[in-house]
């Protein structure tokens, strides 16, 4: 059985209960601590994401969901959120990896680094919710 | 997360622990503006950092470009297996002189 889902005021006061959220999910489902630290980050990312842009900076005050499933295969966390509809596996990786830092830009790093460390980064917009689910394969299980 | 700066001869030791995310790093970026004016040398121990999420990315960013433009030197020491990870996949890694302990930086 995983943690059970969980509604935390979408601040960046929801990181810590969210790491707290996102560890029991992984040690239920059996991952490492590597595996979980992995997809700590990557929920960190998208979450801290929406509290910034979708909330924060357009003056909206909302709610992140987290919840987990334990598939036989798969340990899959739905994030969602009530801001304006945006896909984050649909953002572009950052162009500019490998050019000097002096030249970087500082945005799309987070994104990035969510989708590279899951197994699958999905998006769907349900009613009024953007919804991202993080998708890890489960250690041992053919997937 | 909590910081610990102490100030040498040769540079700025600013110890770290905790998390560095989204939360903490605007913290840890407030630490260490004021230390640019004073210090050509910047030694970040990261020893004790357990987590750090894109945000902690931002502030070495802000920190290396302090550093090159006064043609100064950024130490970042004690990165863990996770840390050393994100920094490598965003690129970050090759632009910072990295040792494994305190002992390890020499002036």
């Amino acid at each position: 059985m995983g943690p059970d889902p969980l509604a935390l005021p979408g601040t960046l006061d929801a990181l810590d209960p969210l790491a707290d959220f996102v560890h029991a999910a992984a040690a239920a489902a059996g991952l490492d601590k590597k595996a979980a630290g992995r997809l700590h980050l990557a929920v960190d990312e998208v979450a801290t994401n929406t509290v910034t842009h979708a909330y924060g900076e357009r003056g909206l005050t909302g709610q992140l969901y987290l919840s987990a499933e334990i598939a036989p295969d798969v340990l899959r966390i739905h994030l969602e959120d009530t801001g304006p509809a945006y896909d984050p596996t649909a953002t572009p990786p950052p162009a500019d990896l490998d050019k000097p830092l002096e030249e970087r830009g500082v945005g799309g790093l987070g994104i990035f680094l969510a989708r590279r460390n899951v197994d699958a980064f999905l998006y769907e917009r349900r009613g009024d919710r953007n919804r991202v689910t993080f998708v890890v394969r489960r250690p041992g299980r053919p997937g | 997360m909590k910081t610990e700066i102490s100030r040498q001869p040769t540079h700025v030791l600013v110890a770290c622990e905790g998390h560095i995310d989204g939360k903490t790093a605007p913290e840890l970026q407030a630490t260490l503006a004021p230390l640019f004016g004073e210090a050509s040398a910047i030694v970040l121990d990261l020893s004790k950092v357990d987590y750090m999420s894109s945000a902690g990315l931002r502030v070495l960013l802000l920190v290396h470009r302090q550093l090159v433009a006064k043609k100064g030197r950024t130490v970042l020491v004690g990165l863990s297996e996770s840390l050393t990870e994100t920094m490598r996949i965003t690129g970050f890694l090759q632009f910072f002189e990295t040792q494994p302990t305190l002992a390890a930086v020499k002036f």
